[in-house]
């Protein structure tokens, strides 16, 4: 029941951010607030998390350093009419077992630069497309794994 | 102390414009869907970011900027969600051609 509340909290106040806090509005927002706890209880059940508030910390404060990273690296690729796509699908077997917090790694990934998760490969790799194929994109990714499971506290 | 801001806000948009341009030359240059991903993804989400960044100078209040920044937020999760998806449903299609 907290967590259903809890979600609902935050998403009205996304609501809000978004639409504004009039008193006429404010019914349709809690309805879809409402709506959405329901469907993300359902979709996404609550886990035992504990995040680690320093390694949680270092993990947002690198995001957009690493966004950066990500958009000079593929716009210096696109722009460049020297560099050409060199792009190539690794195989990469993750240490998070398959489930909600494995995804939840895979989408932060395909934020990352140079990788993007494209599904399962048969015998439980992960297909990687990266944009330059010469780099080491599987350690890559698993320091990152590391990072993200370390920021969560899912590595017990 | 406006000057500094308008300066702010004229440089990063610029700044922000020139990845919806690189973005949208990957998207016509790169060989694969899933690079074009990369493209459209990446370099959107930091040109989005640049110009919501130089907007936050000009905003009337609090209410304003969360609306930015909410915005931001909601485009970079509904790729990270969609992005992944795309390109799998894709791996099995070009890889049959």
């Amino acid at each position: 029941m907290a967590v259903a509340v809890f979600r609902f909290a935050l998403l009205l106040l996304l609501w809000v951010a978004i639409a504004g806090a009039a008193p006429a509005d404010l019914p349709v927002g809690a309805a879809g607030s409402a709506i959405g706890a329901w469907a993300s209880l359902r979709l996404i059940p609550p886990a035992r998390i504990t995040p680690r508030p320093a390694a949680l910390a270092m993990l947002v404060l690198r995001f957009p350093w690493q966004a950066l990273r990500a958009g000079v690296e593929v716009a210096s690729i696109a722009l460049d009419p020297r560099r050409r796509a060199a792009p190539a699908t690794i195989a990469w077997t993750p240490r998070l077992p398959p489930g909600p917090a494995r995804d939840a790694f895979l989408a932060y990934a395909s934020l990352l630069p140079g990788t993007l998760p494209a599904g399962e490969m048969p015998g439980g790799a992960i297909a990687i497309h990266a944009l330059d194929g010469s780099t080491d994109v599987a350690a890559a990714m698993t320091l990152e794994e590391t990072r993200f499971t370390r920021a969560f506290g899912l590595d017990g | 102390m406006s000057l500094l801001a308008n300066g702010f806000t004229i440089v990063a948009v610029l700044a922000g414009l020139v990845f919806f341009v690189a973005g949208t030359a990957g998207l016509l240059r790169f060989p694969d869907t899933s690079s074009r991903l990369h493209a459209l993804t990446k370099a959107d989400h930091l040109g989005l970011g640049l110009i919501v960044l130089g907007l936050l100078p000009q905003v009337g209040g609090v209410g304003e900027a969360a609306r930015l920044l909410a915005i931001w937020a909601l485009v970079m999760l509904s790729s990270a969600a969609v992005g992944p998806m795309i390109a799998r449903l894709t791996r099995g299609q070009e890889g049959a051609e």
